[in-house]
């Protein structure tokens, strides 16, 4: 029994051979394919899930990649109660989550676009007053939370606009602020910060790190920019068709398909030559400005030679793209398979 | 915990009132929809000769059609249109997420809204009333009938509701039930309900088929009662059969319910 207890406290998250498929209309070409798709249409099955196991432990943050179509938000939303499997099991904190009993959902918040948790006809305040009702907060607990929330996420000017005039930005962090006004004990967010200008990216970011950092939820993220990713989780789990291809260390997943880094130096004047044999290629060349693929255990060498010429403007040391990486890892599976 | 459930509810509900009070001009126009066509059913009864046996006097059809638009707005749902949107735009998936019975939401909905047209409602059946106060006679009304009648506008609203709340849970599965809606809940309630032609007045075969269905339940039932045309045993005959279609689409609505989350793919939003 001690072990159960235990077993439970360790994973927020687990799921067995869990498959979603859905049966859509094939679409039809021409008059005559339509006529025929009207009174006999065809079906295809999509496995947008497939055989997918993960564990994820109380606390963590975990970034969920994969190209468009990948089975992401059809997984957050198996984990939430949304959407009910074709077959596997899912456990989250002990309950199946297409039940959605409530114990459950008092534990759960799921952002999904601007209006899952956010009434639409009425301001965030409004939709705050409700959830403060139904989640049965208290009042210290309300005023304490709002307070934190609206300072964090910088909201207080917008609480009593009508939500559908929100700007995306000003709406996003609403929906934050309130779908965390219960505290949840697991957070899923499928692109939070789409649409979003780099700004307004970075504030969602720091604020998601810092919330964490306070409150400890685990955190299941998913999202196509890769800097939410590098900057949230250090552990992914990549998806590619409904298989996972990929679970561990973002560090890992880096140096395994990524073995070089980006060296990029702006000269005064003059040129720079970097041979292969130094294990140094030139990828692109603008005037003075040099862009390097460096293996790793090269860099400090290749960069000590960049300074002895005395003649730098400007250099800068960096991963490649991370949709390089995970574009590495998709073309590298379907080799494989 | 109980405490916590009933400030949901209360705050749900006050939530619904807030978001009628911001679109007051939709409560306006809904209005005039359920004002206008009675008017002009009333006049044309009065204007046109009387068929040899039919017992509405000009006096009963007065009354009949100064309650038609109360009872219609009391009895109203808009949980076709409301819960077919829920599906397509997304939000039903907020709703599924809230540790908060979804549908009640829909049944919190229709109290804001029903008792927020008789702001409007009141005043224009009184004025109305004052119009045409010598020629209605009132005289039979007594405390027990008007018990009945508030009685009878609550079960017609629910039996409304759970007719109309089949229809739209068929939203899971037909992208357009609004056409589904304007047969059954539109058609067949205007003409078997009573707004076009008092069922009282209808031929004898016509009048049993009217009787057994649900839709007198939801117009008629309480304007005949308060009319004073029915006796006791009518009156409970029909309480009873109302509670019984309650019942039954009650059920139904359940059932519906659980096959339609299996097959709901939540893909709005
Ligand atoms: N409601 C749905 N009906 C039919 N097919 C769907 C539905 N939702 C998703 N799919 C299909 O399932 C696959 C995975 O989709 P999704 O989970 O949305 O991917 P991602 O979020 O990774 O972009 C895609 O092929 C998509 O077309
Ligand atoms: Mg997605």
């Amino acid at each position: 029994m001690p072990n159960m207890n235990e077993r439970q406290q360790e994973y927020a998250i687990v799921t067995r051979a869990l498959n979603r498929e859905f049966r859509v209309r094939l679409k039809a070409e021409g008059l005559a394919a339509s006529l025929r798709n009207f009174f006999a249409p065809q079906h295809k099955t999509v496995n947008a899930v497939n055989d997918l196991d993960m564990q994820i432990g109380a606390g963590e943050i975990v970034g969920f990649l994969g190209p468009n179509g990948a089975g992401k938000t059809t997984t957050l939303k198996m984990l939430s109660g949304l959407l009910v499997p074709t077959s596997g099991s899912i456990d989250v904190l002990g309950y199946t989550p297409f039940s959605r009993d409530h114990a459950f959902l008092r534990h759960i918040s799921l952002v999904m676009g601007q209006k899952q948790n956010l009434w639409w006809d009425l301001p965030p305040v409004e939709t705050f007053a409700i959830h403060r009702r139904i989640y049965g907060l208290t009042d210290q607990q309300y005023a304490e939370r709002t307070k934190e929330l609206i300072d964090m996420l910088e909201i207080s000017d917008c609480l009593e606009t009508q939500t559908r005039k929100l700007s995306l930005g000003q709406r996003m962090r609403c929906e934050l602020a309130v779908s965390l006004l219960h505290q949840p004990k697991i957070l899923f967010l499928d692109e939070p910060t789409i649409g979003l200008d780099i700004l307004m990216q970075k504030k969602i970011r720091s604020f998601l790190l810092d919330y964490h950092r306070r409150f400890k939820p685990t955190i299941l993220l998913t999202s196509h920019y890769m800097d939410d990713v590098a900057a949230l989780a250090q552990r992914v789990i990549v998806i590619d068709r409904g298989n996972k291809v990929f679970d561990g260390y973002l560090s890992d997943l880096t140096h395994k398909l990524h073995p070089e880094k980006i060296v990029s130096v702006v000269l005064n004047n003059g040129n720079f030559i970097c041979n292969p044999e130094e294990g140094c290629r030139l990828i692109h060349q603008d005037g003075q400005h040099y862009r390097l693929l460096v293996e790793r255990n090269r860099v400090p060498e290749i960069a000590a030679r960049l300074y002895a010429t005395g003649n730098i403007a400007d250099l800068t040391i960096e991963d490649p793209p991370l949709e390089d990486i995970i574009g590495q890892l998709f073309t590298a599976e379907t080799r494989n398979s | 915990m109980n405490i916590f459930a009933a400030g949901g509810k209360l705050a749900v509900l006050a939530a619904y009132f807030k978001i009628i009070l911001t679109y007051r001009g939709m409560l306006l126009i809904h209005g005039l929809r359920l004002l206008l066509l009675p008017m002009v059913l009333a006049s044309a009864w009065l204007s046109i000769e009387k068929a040899p046996g039919n017992p509405y006097t000009d006096s009963d059809y007065l009354l009949y059609y100064l309650l038609v638009p109360l009872i219609m707005n009391l009895t109203d749902s808009r949980i076709v249109f409301k819960f077919s949107l829920a599906v397509k735009d997304g939000s039903l998936n907020r709703e599924l997420l809230k540790p908060f019975p979804p549908l009640l939401g829909y049944l919190l909905e229709s109290i804001a809204n029903n008792t927020m047209q008789l702001l409007y409602l009141i005043p224009f059946s009184f004025a109305f009333w004052l119009f045409v106060r010598d020629r209605i006679v009132l005289a039979h009304l007594q405390p027990s009938l008007l018990i009945f009648f508030v009685a009878a506008i609550l079960i017609g609203w629910l039996a409304r509701l759970a007719v109309s709340g089949s229809i739209a849970l068929l939203s899971f599965w037909i992208e357009d039930v609004t056409t589904l809606n304007l047969i059954l809940n539109g058609g067949i309630w205007a003409l078997l309900g009573g707004m076009i032609v008092p069922v009282a007045t209808f031929p004898e075969r016509i009048r049993y088929i009217a009787e057994l269905l649900p839709y007198r339940y939801m117009l008629s039932f309480p304007i005949e009662i308060f009319s004073g045309r029915l006796s006791t045993p009518e009156i409970y005959q029909g309480f009873a059969t109302a509670l019984l279609w309650i019942i039954v689409f009650s059920v139904i609505m359940r059932i519906i319910w659980k096959c339609g989350l299996k097959t709901y793919t939540a893909y709005g939003g």
